[in-house]
């Protein structure tokens, strides 16, 4: 218990420094949301309006005065403004760009790591053949790619020289999204250029993670015993070795989503996918401080979280760290 | 059962729709701005994204200005306008009969409340150049309502000119924005204009239309339903959608158009007319860049045939004289008096040393780089934001240009809103920029040669390089003074040659106008062939609603 509530403490000051940090980062960068409005109004604007431009969009007195005023609205969940695309509650379009990055990211990592296990099974199965001395270096090499190169490369040869594919979007520009056939269909034609080329770049690392424990496995005397028991192949293959070798595959996996997620911000980029990268890119851009701020608490808090989550499974998994209990 | 009742809806609208027989709905595809998402926000002042959706197209100014052909202006909201004859005060003449899209008359009211408002309101800039007592800047003294549909601005000081501006005002509807008590924090989420569109409609995070104003005046002659504005994020995104017919209309830059964009579709066309001039802003507040003769060598030891022919794509357009501006006003430019500086803009290396070598710009300490007469060092940089392409090139070529002749110039790039904030801190030492165009060349070098805008910290993108030349401000004074159109030619010569002669900028080219079309559902574009109005479709381009209330759908 004790151990928990030492972990959980450290949690709470982990996310005090990290709203800090969110709120002063974005102002040190040179510029602020002002400079452009400024600029597009062609010098038809006095100073003493720019002063009342600042204070209308919340960004003038003195900095700690505005890092008081953000905590205040933090406490109540108010994320402020956002002036990129103003004046919607920056919290609309943060949910919003979740929503689709998560809905990428989910099914782009499910993809790669069911097709990563599998191959990663057949050739150390099959360890010397053919389709593992094909498959193995390959992709490897995928693996090396640049989500960036790759989201390219299929914008440009599946959505440019063959339009196979739409140019970006969610979905059609006519389709109000619901739980239906036609949204459905819609939304997965969409989704399948950025899932591609998410999947094309992490599924490699799977492949190889699973074959490399597959085969130290494969040595055990476990499966040595199961073989001479005469149990059949598939059992022994899927039952016996897949299963105990899928365990640190899960860990890493766990480990993998800031990797992912980098990427599919990238791949949002290029492809015209409405989610957290695309909207984070712009918002840099423009300076919209609240934006920045708000999608830096998102990632914070999501991994802090996962965290706490897998301290609270290790806490049940391991009775080691079960401080007072009988030994 | 909620499928089934949306199911029986639409077998109903179906046979509504059949029932009218051809009642397809006619739409423009357009992207005058790039958006991440759709926001509901149409407050027209709000420049962020609803300024280029809502002008023009939703409200309507009082005068459009034709800055292509100033004898044949375009009258929007008032039918005329008068310039006193002490050119202290403009008259308009409001359009009897006008209703605001919800059925409420537009009158005089509505321009004076217009006015009053931005005043009380000044962070809601609307663009009117109000007088500041406090240090004697601006124009505008007060508007006078003289009858339901006349009104008079009064101006501090005489200016023929004052109408150029005062013209572009969207005057708002009384009866809706009186309400508002903040208004740069207001979404307008129902517009009441008096433009040819003006209903939000399919509203979503990828796009909306906005239709047709049941109450617009030329209802019978406009052939557009709605315009659609698609959310498209970037430059690739926008010519993309338009190679594939996914858009009508765009106003975005391009690079080998030949090559990336007609072989795309038969329906793909664009045209890149001249348009705002590019400079090198100099820093001649402090050496090398305050000495004339090193600013005549700079300019000519630049290689602008290949600046035009590679480093900008051969899409930017040759500029003949050092005027600080490209052939934008070739009605204005008089050959005879300019002829003289034109070897200013010719490349010529050998000259261009000589120059230096007659001023006493030489290598002083050896270091194989030329120094300043008294010997210190000459270094400095040239500064253009990261990813603006063309520009890149063409500083490059410069800092090589510059190299051969012995001057220390490097580029640097600068992230873009870096580059953009230093700006009005003074702190640089060559920048290139845009100019600002207009109907006449006054409001071009008005705002080049303000002093109000010469001082670091309030320095404007046109008035960076701090060069005050008061026979420049007497003329643009005069130029204002007067409504005797020779008068203001002559003056306008005399800006120019001063400019020639004191190459406070460096004069390299103009860039393109960005304008790319398809004919796949509409016909009609203005073309080289027939530039009758401006073409481009960003906020600002008030001959925008003209072009797409000229265009004429394709049958298809």
């Amino acid at each position: 218990m004790l151990f928990l509530l030492r972990r959980l403490g450290f949690y709470l000051a982990a996310f005090f420094v990290a709203i800090t940090l969110n709120f002063f980062i974005p102002r040190w960068m040179p510029g602020d949301p002002t400079t452009r409005i400024v600029l597009s109004l062609r010098g038809k604007i006095k100073p003493e309006q720019i002063e009342a431009i600042k204070k209308a969009y919340g960004y003038s007195g003195s900095l700690l005065d505005q890092y008081w005023l953000y905590l205040q609205r933090l406490s109540h969940f108010d994320f402020g403004i956002s002036t990129v695309n103003f004046p919607a509650p920056t919290s609309d379009l943060l949910f919003y760009a979740a929503g689709w990055t998560l809905f990428l990211v989910g099914v782009a990592t499910a993809l790669s790591f069911g097709i990563g296990i599998v191959m990663g099974i057949y050739s150390a199965w099959h360890r010397g053949g053919f389709f593992d001395s094909v498959f193995t270096p390959v992709n490897v090499m995928l693996n090396a790619f640049t989500p960036a190169v790759v989201a390219l490369l299929l914008w440009y040869a599946f959505s440019l020289e063959w339009a196979l594919f739409p140019l970006g979007r969610a979905h059609d520009i006519d389709l109000t999204p619901g739980w239906d056939f036609n949204s459905a269909v819609n939304i997965a034609w969409h989704a399948t250029l950025p899932v591609i080329s998410i999947v094309l770049v992490n599924f490699g690392a799977w492949h190889l993670g699973m074959r490399n424990t597959m085969i130290n496995l494969l040595n055990e005397d476990f499966v040595v015993l199961a073989k001479a028991k005469g149990l059949p192949d598939r059992r022994i293959r899927y039952r016996y070795v897949a299963r105990n070798a899928i365990l640190p595959q899960i860990t890493s996996l766990a480990l993998s989503m800031g990797y992912v997620l980098g990427g599919a911000f990238i791949t949002e980029v290029v492809l015209n996918y409405p989610g957290l990268g695309k909207f984070t890119l712009n918002a840099i851009e423009a300076r919209d401080y609240s934006f920045i701020q708000a999608q830096l608490l998102l990632l914070t808090g999501s991994v802090l979280i996962a965290n706490l989550a897998s301290d609270i499974l290790n806490v049940i998994f391991d009775p080691r760290l079960r401080t007072g209990s009988r030994h | 059962m909620k499928s089934l009742l949306k199911m029986t809806s639409l077998v109903l609208l179906g046979c509504v729709l059949s029932g009218a027989a051809s009642a397809a709905e006619i739409d423009l595809r357009l992207a005058p701005s790039h958006a991440d998402a759709m926001i509901e926000n149409f407050n027209p002042y709000n420049i962020s994204g609803p300024a280029s959706y809502v002008q023009d197209f939703a409200y309507e100014p009082l005068w459009i200005n034709n800055v292509w052909h100033a004898d044949k202006d375009f009258p929007a909201l008032a039918t005329s306008y008068d310039i006193a004859t002490d050119l202290k005060s403009v008259t308009y003449h409001l359009r009897p009969g006008t209703k605001w899209s919800d059925g409420v008359d537009f009158t005089a009211d509505d321009v004076v409340f217009t006015y009053n408002y931005a005043k009380a309101h000044p962070d809601y800039a609307v663009g009117l150049d109000f007088y500041s007592a406090k240090d004697d800047t601006g124009s505008l003294t007060g508007i006078e309502k003289i009858d339901d549909h006349t009104v008079k601005f009064d101006l501090i000081r005489p200016n023929s000119l004052a109408h150029i501006d005062i013209g572009s005002l969207f005057p708002l509807p009384q009866h809706v924005w009186k309400d508002v008590t903040d208004p740069a924090n207001f979404a307008n989420k129902t517009v009441v204009g008096t433009g040819p569109w003006t209903e939000i409609k399919e509203f979503s995070r990828n796009s909306f239309k906005l239709c047709r104003n049941p109450q617009y005046r030329d209802n019978a002659t406009n052939k557009i339903d709605c315009l659609q504005f698609p959310q498209l994020s970037d430059n690739n995104q926008v010519i993309a959608a338009l190679s594939k017919g996914d858009l009508d209309w765009a106003t975005d830059g391009i690079t080998d158009p030949d090559k990336t964009f007609t072989p795309k579709s038969p329906d793909n066309h664009y045209w890149l007319p001249a348009d705002a001039g590019t400079n090198l802003q100099l820093n001649t507040s402090k050496a090398p860049f305050n000495n004339l003769e090193f600013r005549k060598a700079m300019s000519m030891a630049i290689d602008r045939q290949t600046l035009l022919d590679v480093a900008t794509f051969g899409l930017t357009t040759a500029a003949k004289y050092p005027i600080g501006e490209g052939m934008f006003y070739k009605d204005w430019i008089d050959d005879k008096a300019l002829q003289p500086y034109a070897y200013l803009m010719e490349y010529n290396p050998d000259a261009a040393k000589k120059v230096l070598d007659a001023a006493g710009f030489v290598d002083k300490d050896g270091d194989g780089w030329r120094d300043e007469p008294d010997g210190k060092p000459i270094a400095f940089k040239m500064a253009v934001p990261a990813g603006w392409d063309d520009w890149v090139n063409t500083l490059q070529t410069i800092s090589e240009n510059l190299q051969d002749i012995g001057i220390n110039a490097k580029m640097e790039t600068p992230e873009e809103s870096a580059w953009m904030d230093n700006i009005p801190t003074g702190n640089f030492d060559v920048y290139i920029m845009w100019t600002e165009l207009s109907a006449t060349p006054w409001g071009t070098y008005h705002p080049m040669f303000n002093p109000l805008w010469m001082k670091p910290g309030t320095l404007r993108n046109e008035s960076m390089h701090q060069m005050r030349i008061p026979a420049i401000e007497a003329d643009l004074n005069d130029i204002t003074a007067t409504v005797d159109p020779a008068v203001q030619k002559a003056k306008t010569t005399d800006v120019m040659v001063q400019v020639a002669q004191n190459l406070p900028v460096i004069t390299l080219f103009s860039n393109p106008g960005w304008y790319e079309y398809s004919t796949r559902n509409f016909t009609g574009w203005p073309t080289k062939e027939n530039p009758w109005a401006r073409p481009m479709s960003p906020a600002g381009i008030h001959e925008r609603v003209k072009v797409a209330l000229s265009l004429v759908p394709v049958q298809h």
